[in-house]
């Protein structure tokens, strides 16, 4: 008895520092947020009770750009599952199959991971300008007219573009990402079961399909998630293309949250933005998760 | 009893450690980084200040605009202020002012009254008591590129509304673009919005809207919704480049300055660069007037807002306020002298090295006799949020006049 208390003493004792840096790291500020979020807070002064005002406001339009920029996440996530991941996955059954040059073209697919954010923002900025290289490319080929005003694809002038021509980076940037993890399941799925289906003379299409994709479910559900979780959390791309934290058509969750953090100075709402962001994220997580395994 | 020997000893020596770091100066922390045009003037005044008070250290460290503002809210929220700093007036340092936090300088302007006119601090007076150094003051400016007005047949900036659309027309007619307006900065819009608004109701009507002066109804008002639309009306006739709503401030300025527009409304900060970037030639001028039963000549968007306050909790506030006046009128001087800005303090140095374009604004503020400082510097930030988002829309026309009052009339609370 005596030994049991003393190994849950031990045990506790090497858990702390992980216990410390947990709670310190993440639940404080996660707590922190929830409670600031009940609060009119400047970030310093009084906080003034305002119940559920903030989050009220959340979702009143007039109020706040949060309820489209939820939209705007959604449609980045659904571009991500249905264009970004596709893409990736033809790309890791591809290069699966041990074509040639296989290493380089891995590495050049893998190489957008490896360029900061920022560079990629300003790299798309001169390509999407208004006298870049998307414009330049259509007065080419005859779809912008002599005279023409150029098309403005970096503008927030309520056509919705930015939002496609900020998606168009962040495909190009992950696209590697996910490629390298699906990659690694590909590579994983035993070679007598691929041998086993050529002998019963099934194509390479076949193969991947019934044999190779199904083998890869656990990391295409990864990869989903991250996509999802990734698309609501998306700011930094965002931020770089839209050049104004005030950015409406490309408006995601976290730059509503900066707005009110750092220009309007309302942390209280900018601590719900967070908190719903948090939930939003868990909610996906666990949903994708969930479906996942009724397929299973 | 060794181990606990060791560790006292450690404590002891990171406490030594901090202690060796402390140092007895004033510190202080400003926005003047080494790329901002105002730099050197810190320096320079600075280095005046160490010569003439051998004694007292300054250390001071300058941090980029927008990180800026994170920082010095987390220092006042964590009580964790440098003894001076810098500050925009009106509400940014309202909310300092009223959380307690900034010592008030009543006492220590009597010994600079005589340099510093009272109006200059109006912006930094809170219940009737100064809180703030005013450094420069800039306006909003109609920058005219002349050589491009001289090929439609203008050797002046024209000086009324009608002279002014009449030489759009015939530029736009030349195929030139009248004026650059960078979308993707939403305070260049407002530096055009203002004027238009300003110039349309008067600055007295403005002036009250801003400050919340009447009830915030003031908002609702048809002669402002009237400027907004005459303002979507001149995006409409192509005044302005249509590339622009693309372009942030660095890129439109950059046209102005290679000759793509004739004109550039923007803060009076730029003539420092145009005189030594050009364009070649370059006159400034206020925007005209557009209704002239409401507005006049003389009637700006600008004032003192760049300025410095001392911390509460400031070592020797009383002495440090004294010094923090000085340093004030020194940045103050070197800055004009550089074409950073105009004075707020008496110019009691020679100036006649001042660049002609920043000559110009001091007559133009010399001349004037109401100021309307920038919307989003006089409005509490969370109703300057509200506003900034409305200016947008204006520029990229998701919302008229009558729907530019209305959210504004319902949005600020």
């Amino acid at each position: 008895m005596k030994s049991k208390k003393y190994d849950g003493l031990t045990i506790f004792l090497f858990l702390l520092p992980a216990i410390i840096l947990f709670v310190g790291i993440l639940v404080a500020p996660l707590i922190s947020s929830f409670v600031n979020s009940f609060f009119e807070y400047k970030g310093f002064g009084a906080k003034t009770p305002v119940q559920f005002d903030n989050y009220r406001r959340l979702f009143d339009t007039n109020e706040t750009w949060f309820k489209p920029s939820v939209v705007h996440a959604l449609i980045l996530a659904g571009l991500s599952v249905f264009v970004q991941l596709p893409l990736s996955l033809g790309l890791a059954l591809l290069l699966g199959r041990g074509i040639k040059g296989e290493r380089f073209f891995l590495s050049v697919n893998f190489l957008p991971v490896l360029i900061s954010t920022v560079v990629i923002g300003q790299l798309w900025l001169k390509v999407f300008d208004s006298n870049g290289m998307v414009n330049a490319l259509l007065r080419m080929v005859g779809y912008l007219k002599e005279g023409e005003d150029n098309i403005q694809w970096l503008a927030d002038n309520g056509s919705g573009i930015l939002l496609y021509s900020c998606f168009v980076p962040m495909l190009w940037q992950y696209v590697g990402y996910h490629m390298l993890l699906m990659y690694a399941g590909v590579k994983s799925v035993p070679t007598e079961l691929r041998e086993a289906a050529k002998i019963d003379g099934a194509t390479d299409w076949q193969v991947d399909w019934h044999v190779v994709i199904p083998s890869m479910k656990q990391i295409i559900k990864v990869s989903v998630i991250f996509a999802v979780t990734g698309s609501l959390k998306s700011y930094d791309l965002i931020r770089i293309m839209a050049m104004d934290l005030k950015v409406k058509d490309a408006a995601v969750p976290s730059t509503v949250l900066m707005d009110f953090m750092s220009l309007r100075q309302e942390y209280g709402v900018a601590s719900a933005v967070s908190v719903m962001l948090i939930l939003l994220c868990f909610f996906f997580a666990i949903t994708i998760g969930a479906v996942f395994k009724e397929r299973d | 009893m060794k181990k606990f020997l060791a560790m006292l000893l450690a404590i002891v020596a990171v406490l030594g450690l901090s202690a060796c770091g402390k140092d007895d100066g004033l510190t202080m922390w400003c926005i003047a980084t080494k790329s901002d045009s105002n730099r050197h003037s810190y320096e320079a005044a600075i280095a005046d200040m160490e010569k003439k008070y051998p004694d007292t250290k300054l250390n001071w460290e300058a941090i980029e605009n927008e990180t800026y503002k994170q920082k010095i809210k987390a220092a006042v929220a964590g009580d964790n202020m440098p003894d001076i700093f810098f500050t925009w007036s009106c509400a940014f340092l309202g909310d300092f002012v009223e959380a307690g936090k900034v010592y008030c300088l009543d006492e220590a302007y009597k010994e600079f009254a005589d340099k510093l006119p009272e109006k200059m601090c109006k912006n930094t007076t809170y219940g009737g008591k100064k809180y703030g150094v005013p450094l420069t003051m800039n306006i909003v400016g109609l920058f005219a590129n002349m050589d491009i007005l001289a090929e439609v047949g203008y050797t002046e900036v024209p000086d009324t509304y009608e002279k002014l659309i009449e030489c759009c027309n015939a530029l736009v007619a030349a195929n030139k673009i009248p004026f650059g307006c960078a979308g993707k900065e939403t305070w260049c819009v407002t530096e055009y919005l203002e004027s238009i608004i300003e110039k349309s109701i008067g600055a007295k009507a403005l002036d009250d809207i801003f400050m919340g002066k009447t009830t915030k109804a003031s908002w609702d008002n048809a002669d402002v919704a009237k400027a907004v639309d005459l303002f979507q009306t001149m995006i409409d006739n192509k005044y302005f480049d249509p590339d622009g709503v693309s372009l942030g401030n660095d890129a439109v300025k950059q046209n102005f300055i290679d000759g793509k527009y004739a004109f550039y409304m923007n803060g009076t900060w730029n003539c420092a660069d145009f005189s030594k970037k050009g364009p070649k030639n370059v006159k400034v001028a206020e925007f005209p007037v557009i209704d002239a039963t409401k507005s006049k000549l003389g009637q700006l968007i600008g004032g003192p807002s760049d300025t410095l306050a001392v911390a509460k909790s400031a070592k020797d506030a009383a002495n440090t306020a004294k010094y923090t006046f000085e340093l004030g009128q020194l940045i103050c001087k070197y800055g004009y002298l550089d074409g950073c800005g105009l004075p707020a303090w008496t110019v009691d140095y020679d100036a006649s090295k001042v660049n002609a374009l920043t000559q110009s604004v001091a007559k133009i503020v010399t001349d004037s006799d109401y100021m309307v400082l920038f919307g989003d510097t006089a409005m509490p930030s969370d109703e300057a949020g509200k506003y900034l988002d409305q200016v947008a829309k204006v520029y990229t026309k998701q919302v008229d006049g009558a729907g530019f009052i209305k959210a504004l009339k319902e949005g600020i609370r």
